[in-house]
């Protein structure tokens, strides 16, 4: 119980005290985790709306194979793209190994399937009433395609902060592809990771105790958001 | 106004990240694509949990004008990552292997900086009654003795490569070992967590003099045999070769080598840890294979 | 000239026929009831007028034009029409958003947009909920929005189902109160799916009934109330007095009709011979403690069988050799002291009988 305890009188102080280091790694993880979701969620909101909207062969395959994805291991993701990007590896004229760029695209593809997966099930949740509604008071295709994606807005919104909460917590991936390089590529979770393994409880448990307050704070954000 | 959640959404947190990022920055900065000219180094953990790493990094990146990413591996790892070309320069501490490197191509010298050596640590009670051993006859005792248990790195880091050597020098294959029982764990870690390990069961585990003078505070683990030559740990740095990666930042991983065997790294390496631990964790050695 | 005509039109639902042989013409500017009962397959003919769905065969015309299947042309009419479905979806915005969503999507001006939402607003008296979340309506209001949703983009055709099914008395009369202003003012064609009998003559013109997927009947409401064309419809009609006999003699249109030994006389066409159902509406026949005094031609004696109240009314089952529904009010009731078993006399007027063909 000490220790628990010691870790929340260090993660007070090193909050108030406005610590350098850890300001810098909090920022990161937010930053990266922000990145990669806002850009998955531009590139899977029409990707999910085209795939909802639209009935072709496949399409029911096509769906689970997005929700297999759901959980895939992080350290799965991070191998992969470990092996696309290293310098021997396809990509590896980008030189973006052990870089902030290489979280970004490993969380990219991490979160793509939620973000995708729960977009089209936030539209197919909306009433069947909603574009026949429109289509009879004269909207076009695209038209009332907008329309459902705004009567289903709440629930997109889950989907990207489901998406942006497995972007921030995960481990795995940012270690392997990112090298959790102090003051370049170390997040919240990768310093947890690293100074737990050398012994700093007490400095882990106050990064962790900082990793849960922000997620808090940005969770109930945007709860206020969907309030509305 | 009704505008798409995900514009929304972004639009509140990218710029509040952004904020933080800057609140927190650091002096070096802080860019998702790398723009300062940036040097790779793989390094053995033994190095960076001394804090060696910690202490040099700042003074090359001073005098050079260069970011450097340090990047905590087990010597196995780093030697992959020289040969895939994702660094530029390892700092390591397994000879036979090193050799093998740069024979293959992979590094172009090998240039020893510094060197301790390895101990046998274990709790204070010594269970095994190996005190005082060699550390052949102490890795035979342990074998036989049906009480202690002994902690490996199990990594094929350096540390990893010079157990393996002293249990073939005991006359033990390494495959029977791994199986000889629940007594030998295999941690899978640095240097500096699989002492913790040990500590935490109260087992033998070997490891280099740097970072057991390092953690000694941390631990509760006595040095139990600290004779033999085959206790040398000798840490080189290599620099990666440009003919199978050419991306690899030649003229810098240069720099480097030559910044850590200059005469005044040298000396400093010298001194480090001395006001802290008492003794220095290091010995320089210039580029000249030491004799134990 | 029709605005909607429909030509042999029928729709299937998993294999099953919904609509057979629909056959229809409506005018512009009529108000058209489509009376049936529920499941009759009025929301499936409104959705094949409104261009929602396409019939499996058969024909429909807009203003002179196929629309039955050709996209372009479907796409081009469904925007001169409006549909007010019978539970009717709003939007997760606010009212104002919501009406004036039509008109966004057909590009039209800000400034045309809010004259034309407010007085669609203003007609239906939704005018100061405008900022208010349409999803926080009660039903009456929803209804209400819809139809200012539907209205506000001018269609020449207006189709609503069962526009007050789901609604309570009050937001009942509020809805029809603006029908009834709409058919008055705007010279708009209004189709109109309903249940009840007395809506359709409350707001109507001309009624269809449409029972099992077919037309039974089409004419003006004092048609189809006082001249039933078969038993379905008069059921319907809420005729319930449907006695099965035979005509046994005739003086010019006077006939005489044998029901069960009983000698019913009324006014119809039918010959001597014919097998013929009278229909008696409930309302027309007047119960009387002794034998009336009368000009009414039928007098029958007989015993109450049972009576059930409804509403404000008691419903007098009368057993005069041949069952027999009477209606009166509760009071009449108590003043006449009516109960089971209590001897009656129910008398009806010859010209308050409908007669209609019986086969077998």
């Amino acid at each position: 119980m000490t220790e628990l305890w010691q870790g929340l009188v260090r993660a007070v102080e090193l909050i108030v005290a406005l610590d350098p280091e850890v300001m810098e790694i909090a920022g990161r993880s937010l930053a990266l985790a922000a990145t990669s979701c806002g850009i998955t969620s531009l590139i899977c909101l029409p990707l999910g709306s085209v795939i909802h909207f639209n009935s072709f062969r496949g399409k029911r395959f096509v769906i689970n194979l997005i929700q297999t994805f759901y959980s895939v291991p992080t350290v799965a993701i991070g191998l992969f793209v470990f092996v696309f990007l290293s310098r021997v590896g396809p990509l590896g004229e980008l030189g973006l190994m052990f870089t902030p760029a290489a979280i970004v695209l490993g969380q990219i593809l991490l979160v793509t399937p939620i973000i995708l997966g729960l977009t089209i099930s936030a539209l197919s949740g909306v009433d069947k009433a909603v574009p026949e509604t429109a289509i009879s008071l004269g909207a076009d295709r695209v038209q009332t395609a907008v329309l459902t994606i705004r009567e289903a807005r709440f629930a997109i919104l889950t989907a990207v902060i489901m998406g942006f909460g497995r972007a921030i917590s995960e481990v795995g991936l940012s270690l392997m592809v990112g090298g959790n390089i102090k003051g370049f590529t170390r997040t919240i979770t990768t310093a947890i990771s690293l100074e737990t393994s050398k012994g700093d409880i007490e400095l882990s448990m106050a990064l962790g105790i900082i990793l849960i307050s922000l997620a808090l704070v940005i969770n109930i954000a945007l709860n206020r958001l969907q309030q509305r | 106004m009704y505008k798409k959640p995900a514009i929304f959404l972004l639009s509140i947190l990218v710029p509040a990240s952004l904020l933080f990022s800057i609140a927190g920055c650091s002096a070096r900065g802080d860019e998702l694509l790398p723009r300062k000219e940036r040097l790779r180094v793989a390094t053995t953990t033994s190095l960076y949990d001394t804090g060696l790493w910690g202490y040099l990094e700042p003074m090359f990146e001073e005098k050079y004008g260069v970011e450097v990413d340090v990047l905590y591996a087990g010597t196995g790892i780093a030697l992959e990552y020289g040969k895939r070309g994702d660094v530029d320069v390892i700092t390591v501490h397994s000879k036979l292997q090193e050799e093998a490197f740069v024979a293959e191509g992979y590094g172009l010298e090998r240039v020893p900086f510094a060197y301790n050596y390895f101990l046998i640590v274990g709790p204070s009670n010594d269970p095994a009654g190996i005190k005082g051993m060699s550390p052949e006859d102490a890795f035979r005792t342990l074998q036989g003795a049906g009480s202690g248990a002994f902690v490996s790195r199990g990594d094929d880091s350096g540390t990893h490569g010079k157990e393996k050597a002293i249990w073939e020098s005991a006359g033990f294959g390494y495959e029977d070992i791994r199986k000889a029982g629940d007594w030998y764990i295999e941690a899978g870690r640095g240097m500096g967590p699989t002492l913790l390990m040990a500590s935490e069961k109260q087992a033998y585990t070997l490891s280099d003099m740097g970072t057991f003078l390092a953690y000694k505070g941390k631990i509760d683990l006595v040095p139990v045999a600290e004779k033999g030559s085959v206790l040398l740990n000798v840490y080189s740095v290599i620099a990666c070769n440009p003919d199978k990666n050419p991306k690899v930042n030649r003229e810098m991983a240069d720099n480097m080598v030559n910044f850590l065997t200059s005469p005044e790294i040298q000396e400093l390496l010298g001194k480090y840890g001395t006001r802290q631990y008492g003794m220095p964790l290091f010995i320089p050695c210039a580029g000249a294979e030491p004799s134990s | 000239m029709n605005l909607v005509e429909t030509i042999n039109l029928a729709q299937e639902y998993d294999g099953q026929p919904v609509l057979k042989d629909v056959n229809l013409k409506i005018d512009g500017g009529e108000a058209f009831a489509l009376l049936g009962p529920t499941g009759a397959g009025k929301t499936t003919l409104l959705r094949l007028l409104d261009l929602l769905d396409v019939p499996s065969s058969g024909r429909v015309y807009f203003d002179g034009v196929d629309v039955t299947r050709s996209r372009p042309p479907r796409l081009e009419a469904r925007r001169r029409m409006s549909f007010v479905q019978q539970k009717p979806i709003v939007f997760a915005m606010s009212v104002y958003d919501n009406v004036a969503c039509g008109l966004r999507w057909r590009h039209e001006r800000n400034e045309v947009i809010r004259q034309k939402v407010e007085s669609a607003l203003e007609l239906v008296g939704m005018a100061d909920c405008r900022s208010r979340n349409a999803r926080t309506l009660s039903g009456g209001e929803t209804q209400r929005v819809a139809i200012a949703r539907a209205l506000v983009t001018e269609p020449e055709a207006l189709f609503l189902d069962e526009p007050t099914a789901n609604l309570d008395p009050v937001s009942t009369s509020k809805v029809e109160e603006v029908l009834a202003q709409i058919m008055r003012e705007k010279k708009m064609t209004v189709v109109m799916a309903t249940h009840d009998m007395s809506q359709g003559q409350r707001l109507a013109s001309r009624i269809g009934v449409l029972v099992n997927g077919e037309v039974l009947q089409t004419g003006s409401p004092g048609e189809i109330f006082c001249s039933p064309g078969s038993m379905e419809v008069a059921e319907l009609v809420g005729i319930e007095n449907i006695l099965p006999g035979m005509v046994v003699e005739k003086e010019d249109n006077l006939v005489t009709v044998d029901v069960n030994g009983s000698a019913i006389q009324a006014i119809s066409d039918h010959s001597v011979g014919e097998l013929v159902y009278a229909l008696i509406r409930p309302e027309d026949i007047t119960l009387t403690l002794t034998q009336p005094i009368s000009s009414a031609r039928n007098v029958f004696g007989g015993k109450i069988t049972r009576i059930t109240a409804v509403g404000p009314l008691m419903r007098i089952e009368v057993d005069c050799g041949f069952p027999l529904l009477g209606v009166v009010t509760k009071w009449s009731a108590q003043e006449l002291g009516l109960a089971a078993g209590k001897k009656v006399y129910a008398s009806f007027k010859a010209t308050a009988i409908h007669t209609l063909n019986r086969w077998g």
